[in-house]
Formats: structure tokens, C-alpha cells, sequence
């Protein structure tokens, strides 16, 4: 198992390598640069920018050198933790990071948990009370869960929560708990907003979540040891949990891992619309802007993310699978 | 059927276990029918037979005759669409008889006999426990459903158990999962696994048919020493005859959810009546010199959702007598000291106006 472990890790370094490289070249694909933008930018506010101006600022942020050398320069300093400097925040981006990063793990977290909450359950009941009622209203709303757009679901959730409030939940945080410092009545206030952008981040994942588990227990529900069991008087909610449900369950597991990043991704344009102070709409931004730095540390951010969430899966599923025990 | 006939069965009781007692187990009439979109299937339609403590009993038949469905009428675990319509299954329970057919599927009393008084074994042995528990813990948990014991005490047994079937290393298999073995070890296991609580009958569905034939052969030498030294009563449901004459006293056999011809194996094996049963005999291949035909029964087995009237193999059979077999489903006729067939060849056709 130690072994296993191991070698998964040790298989994630060129991995790792390899989503750094091809994280850059893309972000480098698109002509130009962050020095052309913002002066194209500056220009149209009419400004006149002197040569000297570009070529000073090219050579501040390297610009003008070959790409390998600017890559290796990036990577050396990435590694050891220095990320770069924003060119649109004007703030080093390991402090942008810092800021943002913890809210979207807190919504991810919470989405990842409502996902499992909601998703498993209703799961369970299509599949066991398969072409009944309850099982064709809830394949309805699935449908419904992953066809319908996040950001129209946060649209239509502001709309409604307005209209029975009266309050409009922008950001985290109500405005006078903004710069409180954090404790009991700051975690109840972030409660108090978090649950509406988690619940709509997680109602596509909740929705295939639904889909998964049904899919999954109706494959195990007639199989031999299900009858063996009953056969040997188990009582019938004990079997379920104990036997196919169990088994269900594990390729549920293995996603976890990479539902991380996911939800992560799947926040932009909840973010945007709900004005979240998260790490996606900083992506976006640093993208149009080509601030290099940023977006090349927050693709790099996402892709160990989901190494790491898949070594997680691989690990729990050995632990709860015997059968993969054996096998690695 | 009419309960004077099976009381007429009663009365002249085959060899093989104890003749004087009363059924452990007795079957009136058990009718079993799947419902779909496409129709009803009528897969066991009108079936009765008893067994006797100790005694070993097979049901023998091509797919489809509804050997299966009846030993899953029995033990109340039909997939969803089945449902037992008529009949009763009187099971004597050492103190009162109950009728498993109206019961509450899953409900206590079921449960209850389960795994305790009937067990049962199927078809594939890789399958029958789950992959991500280990053998021990699914026969110690049997175990410990039907027995006030500690858990030590139900390790114990079942190592016992597991030495009992064969099993190399007790101690050490408990321990393992399926994939870790072979496949005569995991029907060891299976067969373990059935008689945890020492049922008093054991109902083995298609055992050897997915194993290859020296594991057939193992299987069944298992079976019958198992059954030497612990008793119980067994009903060996095939398709292969074979495995009918080596192991059991009596066997029944049924064409399209109807018992055809019941007997000693003696008696339906030496002397077939029914037509159906001669076919099925004459289709074995036969190892005599110079001989490498067999000879299939005609035709094809009707849909289920579209029977023959009348008797059923009439559609097929060699001996079919045009004005009668359509008309009705003919009576069981004793053909001899517990051999009864049903076949208008043997009577009941005075009983036709």
C-alpha cells in the first residue's frame, strides 16, 4: 500500500512538469502581451505612450526574452514560492491567492458536501423504487439540474431571494461584518450567505450525482449476492446499506478527487454574478488581461489540485475496495 | 391438481429418507407468475410436491420450465415482478406448519427461516458473495442473524464449517475474499456459507452448472457427504440429468411451469412415461460404439406469452392425440408405486366429455 502510495507520487512530478509547460505556452499562445494591452488600454483613454515607456516596462516584467528562458525563470522562482507579480492588481499573486483561495475552498467544500447530502440519498430511492413517482420526478429535476446554465439558476436565486427578503446577497459577507475580525457571529453571517452560491455551484453535480448513484445500485441491485444475502434472512435495509450500496458507492469515490477542481471552475460565473470574492473571477480577469503571472500560477493552482484530489480518490477507493487492495 | 391426489402421493411414499414422516416441506398447487408490459408469464402454473426430512429430491427440466422460480417461490426472494398467485407452501418448522406462500415476503417470519431452516445455494460461486466483504464475515454474519452467539463463538463455527466443506487452511480462508480463490474453494465456501445455521433443507439451484466437470464432480461428492453427516433434506434443481440420477432419491420434472412426470429415479429413468421425459432421456448423448447422433425432441419451446392450451408439450409431442391434448391439461395418473404422469397416453381422458 506504502508502495502504491509512492509511486503514485512519484508518477505526479512529470505530470506536474507537464501541465506547468503546457499551462505556459498557452498562456503565451494569444499574440501579444500584458505591456500591449495596457497600452492599448492607456491609448484608448487617449493617452500618448512614449517607446521608452513600453520597452522600460518589457524589461521589467522580462518580456522580451525567448520563452524558455522566461519559463524557467518563472518555474525556478515558482518553486520556491514566489509566484509572481500581478500586472493588473499590482499586488504579488501569491497574496491575491491567499485572499481568494480560502473562500472558494469553503464554497467547494460546502457544494462537494450538499452534493453528497442530496445526491446520494435521492440516488438511493430512484434506484430502489425504480419507475415510481418519486423516481420520475426526481430524473425530471436531474435533467433539469444539469441542463440549466449555473449562472442563470444564480440569476433566478438573487431574483427569488430578493423577492422574499427584500435583500440582495452580494459577496460573503454582510457590509458591516466585511472587516470584523473573524469569529462566532462572522462564521454565522458567512453561513447565512454561503448556502445560496454552494447549493447553486453543486446543483449540476448533484443532479449527475443522482443520475451516478441510481445508474450504479440498479446495476448492483440484481446481482447474485444481493439475492444470497436476502437468501440468508438479512434483513432488507441492512442489506442495502451493507452490500450494493457500498459497492455503488466506490465509483462515486473515485470522482471526488477531480469534482474538486471542478467546482472550483464551475464557480466563474456563479462568482461573477453573485459578486463572490473567489479565486475564478481572478482567473478570468487575469486571462483577458494576459496578466501572465496571475493566470499561469492559478491554471498550475488547479492542475496539482487535481493530481492531488485524484491521488485522494485512488487512495480512499483502495482503502474502502478490497479488490484494488489486491491488485496494486 | 386436487388434494386427493397429492394425499394419494403421500400414501405410497418413494424410498430415500424417512417414509413414515411427515413432509418437511410441501408444495400444493404453487402457481408463480411474472407480470411485464409484455404480458403475464405464467413461469410455474399449478406445481406441487412434497419432500421428507433427509430426503434429496431434484426438479429437473429445460430452462424455462420455472424449476428456478419455484425454489425462489419457496424462500420468497421472486425478482420485483413476480408474484406467487395461488397456492400453498407448507413448511413445518418443528413446532407448527406455516405456509411461506402467504407471508409477508420480507418480513420476520421469512427472515427468520431463511438461511436458519432453508438455505440455499446457486448458480455461480464467484457471485454469490459479495467482492468487498470477506468470505468469514458474510458466514459469520448468517450466523449471528439466526444464533444468540459472540462473535468469537461465531468464528469458531465457522472456521468449523469451512473445515467441514474441505477447506485447506480455515483459519486462513476466513480471512480471504473470493477473487482470492479458486474456483472449487469458492463453491466450498458457497456451500459453507448455506449450511451455517445447519438448515434442514437446503435448496441447491443450478450448482454445477457454471463450474467445469471435475468441480461438478467435487461439488457433488460434497454434497452428498455433507448431507451424510449433517442430514438435511436437499432439492437439486438442473438441467442436468446426469446430475439427478448420481445424487437424488426422487425427481420431478417440469415442461413449462407444469410438473410432467414424478417418480423414484429408479423409475423415471428405466421407465419414462411421458413423452416429454422420453425425449429428454433419448436427447443425452449416448457413449455405446458407432452411435454419434442424439436425438432432439421436435420443435421449439412455445413463447411464454403465447401457450399451447391444454397440455402443454402437445405442440412437440410425438404422441399427440389430435381432439384431446389441446383440450385441457391432462390429470397426474399413477403409473406405478409413486410414479405418477401427467399425459392423457396414461387416463384422464374419460374425464373429458
Amino acid at each position: 500500500m506504502l508502495i502504491y502510495i509512492l509511486r503514485r507520487v512519484i508518477v505526479m512530478i512529470p505530470v506536474t512538469i507537464l501541465i506547468s509547460v503546457i499551462g505556459f505556452i498557452i498562456i503565451q499562445a494569444p499574440p501579444g502581451d500584458f505591456v500591449s494591452s495596457y497600452i492599448a488600454g492607456l491609448e484608448a483613454q487617449g493617452d500618448i505612450i512614449e517607446p521608452e515607456l513600453i520597452d522600460s516596462l518589457r524589461a521589467r516584467y522580462g518580456l522580451g526574452e525567448p520563452i524558455y528562458v522566461q519559463y524557467w525563470r518563472w518555474v525556478s522562482n515558482f518553486v520556491e514560492g514566489d509566484l509572481g507579480y500581478s500586472m493588473i492588481y499590482r499586488e504579488p499573486v501569491v497574496d491575491i491567492i491567499a485572499q481568494r483561495l480560502p473562500s472558494s475552498f469553503t464554497i467547494s467544500l460546502l457544494s462537494l458536501i450538499l452534493v453528497f447530502v442530496i445526491g446520494i440519498p435521492i440516488g438511493v430511492l430512484s434506484a430502489t423504487k425504480q419507475y415510481s413517482l418519486a423516481d420520475y420526478t426526481f430524473t425530471v429535476i436531474g435533467f433539469l439540474g444539469v441542463a440549466t446554465p449555473n449562472f442563470l439558476l444564480a440569476l433566478v436565486g438573487l431574483w427569488l431571494l430578493f423577492s422574499w427578503t427584500g435583500t440582495v446577497s452580494i459577496g460573503l459577507y454582510s457590509p458591516e461584518m466585511q472587516n470584523a475580525p473573524f469569529g462566532l457571529a462572522k462564521f454565522l453571517d458567512l453561513l447565512s450567505h454561503i448556502w445560496l452560491p454552494a447549493l447553486i455551484v453543486g446543483t449540476a453535480g448533484t443532479a449527475e450525482l443522482i443520475r451516478t448513484m441510481r445508474a450504479n445500485l440498479l446495476d448492483e441491485l440484481p446481482k447474485q449476492y444481493v439475492t444470497v444475502a436476502r437468501a440468508r434472512g438479512v434483513k432488507p435495509t441492512k442489506l442495502l446499506y451493507k452490500y450494493p450500496l457500498r459497492i455503488a458507492i466506490n465509483p462515486v469515490i473515485s470522482t471526488v478527487g477531480w469534482l474538486l477542481p471542478v467546482l472550483v471552475e464551475g464557480e466563474v460565473l456563479v462568482s461573477l454574478v453573485l459578486g463572490l470574492p473567489t479565486i475564478a473571477p481572478v482567473l478570468l480577469d487575469s486571462l483577458l488581461q494576459q496578466d501572465m503571472f496571475l493566470a499561469t500560477s492559478i491554471i498550475m493552482i488547479l492542475g496539482i489540485l487535481t493530481l492531488v484530489g485524484t491521488l485522494l480518490s485512488d487512495i480512499l477507493l483502495a482503502i474502502v475496495d478490497p479488490r484494488i487492495r489486491g491488485a496494486v | 391438481m386436487t388434494a386427493a391426489q397429492t394425499g394419494e402421493r403421500e400414501a405410497t411414499a418413494p424410498p430415500g429418507g424417512d417414509a413414515a414422516a411427515d413432509p418437511l416441506l410441501s408444495v400444493r398447487n404453487l402457481q408463480t407468475h411474472f407480470f411485464s408490459r409484455e404480458g403475464v408469464v405464467k413461469a410455474v402454473d399449478g406445481v406441487s410436491f412434497d419432500i421428507k426430512p433427509g430426503e434429496i429430491l431434484g426438479i429437473a427440466g429445460e430452462s424455462g420450465c420455472g424449476k428456478s422460480v419455484t425454489s425462489q417461490s419457496i424462500l420468497r426472494i421472486l425478482p420485483r415482478n413476480g408474484k406467487i398467485v395461488g397456492g400453498e407452501i407448507l413448511f413445518d418448522n418443528g413446532e407448527s406448519s406455516v405456509d411461506l406462500a402467504a407471508e409477508e415476503a420480507d418480513g420476520r417470519v421469512l427472515r427468520d427461516i431463511r438461511g436458519k431452516e432453508i438455505a440455499m445455494i446457486f448458480q455461480e460461486p464467484m457471485t454469490s458473495f459479495s467482492p468487498v466483504h470477506t468470505i468469514g464475515d458474510q458466514i459469520i454474519e448468517t450466523i449471528r442473524i439466526h444464533q444468540d452467539v459472540s462473535k468469537e463463538e461465531a468464528h469458531e463455527q465457522a472456521v468449523e464449517m469451512l473445515r467441514r466443506v474441505g477447506m485447506p487452511n480455515p483459519a486462513r480462508n476466513i480471512e480471504e475474499y473470493t477473487f482470492n480463490l479458486s474456483g472449487g474453494m469458492r463453491q466450498r465456501a458457497m456451500v459453507a456459507l448455506s449450511l451455517s445455521c445447519r438448515p434442514k433443507l437446503l435448496i441447491a439451484d443450478e450448482p454445477t452448472t457454471a463450474v467445469d466437470v471435475t468441480i461438478q464432480a467435487q461439488m457433488l461428492e460434497l454434497l452428498r457427504d455433507i448431507q451424510a453427516d449433517l442430514g438435511m433434506a436437499i432439492i437439486m434443481i438442473t438441467h442436468d440429468l446426469g446430475v439427478i440420477a448420481e445424487l437424488t432419491d426422487r425427481v420431478m420434472i417440469m415442461y413449462l411451469g407444469k410438473e410432467v412426470e414424478h417418480g423414484t429415479v429408479e423409475d423415471v429413468f428405466h421407465r419414462p412415461q411421458h413423452p416429454y421425459t422420453r425425449g429428454l432421456l433419448a436427447s443425452i448423448p449416448k457413449m455405446e460404439p458407432g452411435r454419434v447422433e442424439i436425438e432432439p425432441i421436435e420443435g421449439v419451446v412455445p413463447s411464454p406469452y403465447a401457450m399451447p392450451t391444454g397440455c402443454k408439450f402437445h405442440t412437440r409431442c410425438p404422441d399427440y392425440i389430435a381432439g384431446v391434448c389441446e383440450k385441457q391439461d391432462p390429470p397426474l395418473t399413477a403409473v406405478g408405486p409413486g410414479h405418477e404422469v401427467s399425459c392423457y397416453l396414461y387416463g384422464g381422458r374419460e374425464e373429458l366429455e
